[in-house]
C-alpha cells in the first residue's frame, strides 16, 4: 500500500477527507496530504490520543495535560529568578513531590521582561492548587511574586491571575497519554521486581 | 453509640450565630425531613424566612442533646429570587452560582448520574429553599414538622416542591454503621478523640474565620451575610443493595468470607469497627466504643494489607497514610450530615424489591463545594492518588464496564465486575446563613 503511488493513495481516500485536507492545506505536497488523510481515516489511532479539556483552560490527551504560562515579570525578577536556578545547577528535582508533573521548564523572553512556565502533568491543575497553597506555599510565592500581580498561593485570586496568562496550545501529543506519573512509578517498581525474578531465576 | 462529643475547652467560635446543624451531630436513632421550597415572589421568600427563623436554634450548646431541630439553607438561585442585590450575587464563589446540574463535568456524574435523568426537583431552577429537620424521636419529629408547616401554611409567594423523610439507627441502608466520623473543628470546644487528627481550623468549615492557609476563605459580602455562614452539598443516592449482596455472594462462599470483604470494601465492618483494628474478625465493642472506633492510621500499613488502599474510608480520608500526589488531607476534611432513607436490605436478600432506600449524602464546610467536586473527581472515580491507576471508589463512584476492586495481599485478590452500587438521583449547592444573615436577608 505505502508503495503505491502517492497521488494514487490520496485518491483512494474517502471523498470527505480528500476535500477536507485539500481545503485546510491546499499548498501541501501530496506525500504529506496522504500522510494527514490516512491518520484522518485511522480512528483507533487517532482515538487513543483524542485532545480533550483540561478543565478550565488547557488541552488534553488521555490523563496527560498541558499548561504554558506567559508572564510578565517585575524589574529584577529575572536576576533573581535566575540566581535560584543557578545555584541549583536548572535541576528542579524537587518537584518530584507534586507527583503529577512530567516535566516543567521556565524561559524568559523579550530581554527577560517575560516568563514562559510550561509543564505537562497528570490531571486538572485546578484542584491541586489549593494543595500547594497549604503544602508548598514558600516555594510558590518564592518563583512566582517574581512576576507582575502575583496575588500570592493562598490568595483567591490566584486560579484567575493564572487562567488569564495561561496560553491554551492548539494542538497536543502524549506517547503515552494513559501513564501518569504515578502509573509510571509502578510499573518501574514492578519491573525491578520482575528483573530481579529474572536475574535469580538463572 | 452516643454520638455526642464532649464539650472540653471553652469555645472561641460564635456559637450563637451559627446553625446548630453545623455542630450538632445528628442523634442515634434519628427522624426527620427533607423538604425543598421555590420562591415565587421576593416578598413570600423574605416572609417565610422571617417566620422560619424562629425555628433555627444555634450551635450554642451543641454537646447538650435536643429533641429536634430544623436547618435552612438557599440555592444561588434563592438568594436571585429573594431579590438579593447584583453585588452580593457576584460575590459568591462560580461553582456555587452555577449550580451542582451545570457542574456535572467536573464531579463525574454521567450516564445514569447525569443531570438529565435526576428526579425532580433537582437541577431545575426552581430549588431555592431546603429545610431539614432533625429529630431524636419520632413524636418529637412530627411535632418539629407541624410547627414548620404552620409557617408555610398560608404564605403566599412559596411554593413546596418536594417533602421526603428519612431515619435510621444509625445504620445506612447496606447496614453499615455511618455517620460518625467527623473532623473536629478548631474552637468548637470539642474534645479530641483518639486519631481523630488534630483540631482543623475553624475557617475550613465556617466562613469568616482563620483557614489552613492562615487565612479566611473567600466569603460573600457584605460581612453580614458571609460570617458564621457555610456551604451545603447534598446528593441524594437510590442504594442497590440487592446488587451488592449479589456481588458478596458471588466473590465469597461463606458469610465469614462475606462479611470480610463487604468491610474490605468500605474499610470498616458494619458494626463500624475498623479494619485497621480488627483485621480478621469483626469486634462489635471497637464499633460501640467512640473513643476506639477512630484511633488508627495507615501510616503503619503502606500496601494495605488490612486496610486497602481503594476502600471508602481510605479514599475519603486517608489520614497518615502515603498518597502518589501531594495532597493536604486537612483541607478536604468535611462534616458529614447524610441521613438514611427507606428500609435497609437484609445481606441475605439478592433480589431487588424495587423500593426506595438510600442515602442524602450531605457535607457541610466552607469548601464543602470545592471539595465534593475534588473527591469526585480525584478520590472517588480515579485510584490514581493512591497508586491504584483507574481503579474507583468500590462503594459510590460510576463503574464502567470490567470495573475491578483491588483486595491487597499475598497475593493480591483481584474481583472483576464490580458495579455501582449508588446511583444519583439529584443534588443541589446550597448557602446555609448564620441567623444573623437569615435576618439580613430577611428584610
Ligand atoms: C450512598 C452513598 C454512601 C454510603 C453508603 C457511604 C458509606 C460510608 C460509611 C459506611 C462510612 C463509615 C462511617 C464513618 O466513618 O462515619 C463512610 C465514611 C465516609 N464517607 Fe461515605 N458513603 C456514601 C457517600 C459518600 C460520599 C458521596 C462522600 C464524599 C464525596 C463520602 C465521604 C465519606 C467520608 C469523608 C467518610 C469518613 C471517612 C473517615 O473519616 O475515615 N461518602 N461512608
Amino acid at each position: 500500500m505505502s508503495e503505491q503511488n502517492p497521488q494514487v493513495r490520496f485518491q483512494n481516500l474517502p471523498a470527505t477527507v480528500r476535500d477536507r485536507v485539500n481545503e485546510a492545506m491546499s499548498d501541501a505536497k501530496v506525500v504529506f496530504k496522504v500522510k494527514v488523510g490516512e491518520l484522518l481515516v485511522n480512528r483507533k489511532e487517532t482515538a487513543e490520543h483524542a485532545v480533550t479539556g483540561a478543565g478550565r483552560i488547557g488541552a488534553k490527551s488521555g490523563e496527560i495535560s498541558e499548561l504554558t504560562l506567559i508572564a510578565e515579570l517585575k524589574p529584577g525578577g529575572a536576576e533573581r529568578l535566575r540566581r535560584f536556578f543557578k545555584l541549583i545547577d536548572g535541576n528542579l528535582a524537587g518537584a518530584g513531590q507534586v507527583g503529577t508533573l512530567h516535566n516543567m521548564r521556565f524561559v524568559f523572553l523579550d530581554n527577560d521582561t517575560k516568563l514562559l512556565f510550561a509543564t505537562a502533568y497528570d490531571g486538572e491543575w485546578d484542584p491541586y492548587i489549593d494543595d500547594f497553597a497549604t503544602k508548598i506555599p514558600e516555594m510558590m510565592d518564592y518563583i512566582f511574586s517574581n512576576m507582575e500581580g502575583w496575588p500570592g498561593i493562598t490568595s483567591p485570586e490566584v486560579k484567575e491571575y493564572i487562567v488569564t496568562r495561561q496560553v491554551p496550545a492548539e494542538a497536543w501529543y502524549v506517547s503515552q497519554p494513559h501513564l501518569t506519573v504515578a502509573e509510571e512509578s509502578r510499573l518501574l517498581r514492578q519491573d525491578v521486581t520482575l528483573q530481579r525474578f529474572l536475574t535469580e531465576l538463572n | 453509640m452516643n454520638v455526642f462529643r464532649r464539650l472540653t475547652r471553652r469555645p472561641s467560635l460564635e456559637l450563637d450565630d451559627i446553625q446548630a446543624t453545623v455542630l450538632r451531630a445528628r442523634p442515634e436513632p434519628y427522624f426527620g425531613t427533607h423538604a425543598i421550597l421555590e420562591i415565587t415572589d421576593p416578598g413570600g421568600g423574605r416572609e417565610l424566612l422571617r417566620r422560619l427563623a424562629p425555628l433555627v436554634p444555634s450551635a450554642a450548646h451543641w454537646d447538650e442533646p435536643r429533641a429536634s431541630w430544623l436547618a435552612l439553607a438557599l440555592s444561588y438561585h434563592g438568594l436571585e429570587a429573594l431579590g438579593v442585590p447584583e453585588g452580593t450575587l457576584a460575590s459568591f464563589p462560580a461553582n456555587f452560582r452555577a449550580g451542582m446540574a451545570a457542574r456535572a463535568e467536573r464531579l463525574r456524574d454521567t450516564g445514569p448520574n447525569a443531570p438529565a435523568n435526576w428526579e425532580f426537583p433537582f437541577g431545575t431552577p426552581h430549588v431555592h429553599v431546603a429545610v431539614t429537620i432533625f429529630a431524636d424521636s419520632e413524636t418529637a419529629w412530627r411535632n418539629e414538622v407541624a410547627a414548620y408547616e404552620r409557617q408555610l401554611h398560608d404564605l403566599a409567594g412559596v411554593r413546596l416542591l418536594s417533602h421526603q423523610d428519612f431515619g435510621a439507627t444509625g445504620f445506612n441502608v447496606f447496614g453499615y454503621r455511618d455517620g460518625f466520623s467527623q473532623p473536629v473543628v478548631e474552637g468548637s470546644g470539642a474534645e479530641r478523640l483518639p486519631g481523630g487528627g488534630r483540631p482543623v481550623k475553624a475557617g475550613e468549615f465556617v466562613l469568616g474565620y482563620p483557614s489552613e492557609t492562615g487565612q479566611a476563605l473567600p466569603a460573600p459580602g457584605p460581612d453580614v451575610l458571609g460570617r458564621n455562614g457555610t456551604y451545603v452539598v447534598f446528593r441524594k443516592y437510590h442504594s442497590h443493595v440487592a446488587a451488592f449482596n449479589r456481588f458478596l455472594h458471588d466473590n465469597a462462599r461463606t458469610e465469614a468470607e462475606r462479611e470480610l470483604l463487604a468491610a474490605k470494601l468500605v474499610g470498616r465492618w458494619r458494626s463500624g469497627a475498623p479494619l485497621a483494628l480488627a483485621p480478621e474478625a469483626d469486634n462489635p465493642a471497637l464499633g460501640e466504643d467512640s473513643r476506639q472506633i477512630n484511633n488508627f492510621g495507615y501510616r503503619d500499613d503502606p500496601r494495605g494489607l488490612r486496610t486497602p488502599l481503594g476502600s471508602h474510608i481510605r479514599r475519603m480520608n486517608p489520614r497518615d497514610g502515603k498518597l502518589e500526589v501531594l495532597s493536604d488531607v486537612n483541607i478536604r476534611r468535611i462534616i458529614r450530615r447524610s441521613t438514611s432513607y427507606g428500609q435497609p436490605l437484609p445481606a441475605t436478600d439478592l433480589r431487588d424489591d424495587r423500593e426506595s432506600r438510600g442515602l442524602d449524602f450531605i457535607a457541610l464546610g466552607a469548601r464543602a463545594i470545592d471539595n465534593v467536586e475534588f473527591l469526585q473527581s480525584e478520590w472517588v472515580n480515579s485510584g490514581n492518588f493512591t497508586g491504584l491507576g483507574k481503579e474507583k471508589d468500590p462503594l459510590i463512584s460510576l463503574q464502567d464496564k470490567g470495573a475491578y476492586f483491588t483486595v491487597p495481599g499475598s497475593p493480591p485478590r483481584r474481583i472483576q465486575n464490580i458495579q455501582s452500587f449508588n446511583t444519583l438521583l439529584g443534588g443541589e449547592y446550597f448557602f446555609m446563613p448564620s441567623l444573623s444573615a437569615i435576618n439580613w436577608l430577611s428584610r
